[in-house]
């Protein structure tokens, strides 16, 4: 299906990337919590987490969908998804703990997560 | 006719900052990735909405203006020239002026300023298509 050249395929990276801003936001603020830092109580914003998760996941199994072939041989795609692998399983297990160690592993595993996304549009191979 | 919008973009055009960037493997993306986190930063503490934030959501403010800079510093006139660009220009003065509304309308501030952004997202991927 060509949804590269349609209006469709920007609409639903929008999604992903506003679906991203309410998950990773509000889980850096957690995490930057969990260190310490002076931030208020982020429970009860915890149905923007799962809101943004779902909708990145979805939006992003249709943009993976449209055009498997040319994801699955982009270097930085391969990357982003082993990094995604590890960062959601962290997400349901590790940081679960409440530790510090959690929370900076949580924080550099997303920040490489957006990184390696960043980097799909500029490594089409 | 002078325009000082389309002088303004020759001349980032010309400048080698903008070769540097441009010809770089890395510093778009880098910059770009910096730009997206930033928008989740600042976002974040939008959502969570409480003052002890205000420093936070500053600071993302400002990492996202600046990487945004760098972003059109490295392709001045393609953006010029891009009308999701200017679409996504006229909406940061949408939220510009809102910011600016009376303290007794805060949650309308809230819910005008959450809807703005998921426009300035919109017309921000359309940017890299057209």
């Amino acid at each position: 299906m060509p949804l590269e050249n349609s209006w469709i395929f920007p609409v639903v990276e929008s999604i992903h990337v506003i679906g991203l801003a309410a998950f990773v936001g509000t889980i850096v603020l957690e995490d930057l919590r969990t260190l310490g830092l002076n931030i208020p109580d982020t429970r009860h914003i915890k149905a923007w987490t799962h809101a943004g998760l779902t909708a990145m996941l979805l939006t992003g199994a249709a943009m993976f969908l449209s055009d498997t072939a040319r994801y699955l041989h982009n270097p930085a795609f391969q990357v982003k998804v082993a990094l995604l692998v590890v960062s959601l399983i962290a997400h349901f297990t590790l940081r679960r703990a409440g530790t510090r160690f959690a929370a900076i592993f949580s924080l550099a595993a997303w920040t490489c997560v957006v990184l390696a996304a960043r980097a799909i549009a500029d490594f089409d191979v | 006719m002078f325009n000082p919008l389309l002088e303004m973009a020759r001349y980032f055009q010309d400048t080698s900052l903008r070769l540097d960037l441009s010809q770089s493997t890395w510093a778009v993306p880098i910059i770009g990735a910096t730009h997206v986190l930033a928008i989740a930063w600042f976002v974040g503490s939008v959502l969570v909405n409480d003052a002890r934030l205000r420093r936070f959501r500053w600071t993302g403010l400002v990492i996202l203006v600046f990487t945004g800079a760098l972003l059109f510093w490295s392709q001045p006139l393609r953006l010029y020239y891009s009308d999701f660009f200017r679409a996504k220009m006229l909406l940061l003065v949408l939220i510009g002026v809102s910011a600016l509304l009376p303290a007794r309308y805060t949650r309308v501030t809230l819910v005008l300023s959450l809807v703005l952004w998921a426009a300035v997202i919109f017309a921000s991927r359309g940017i890299a298509y057209r």
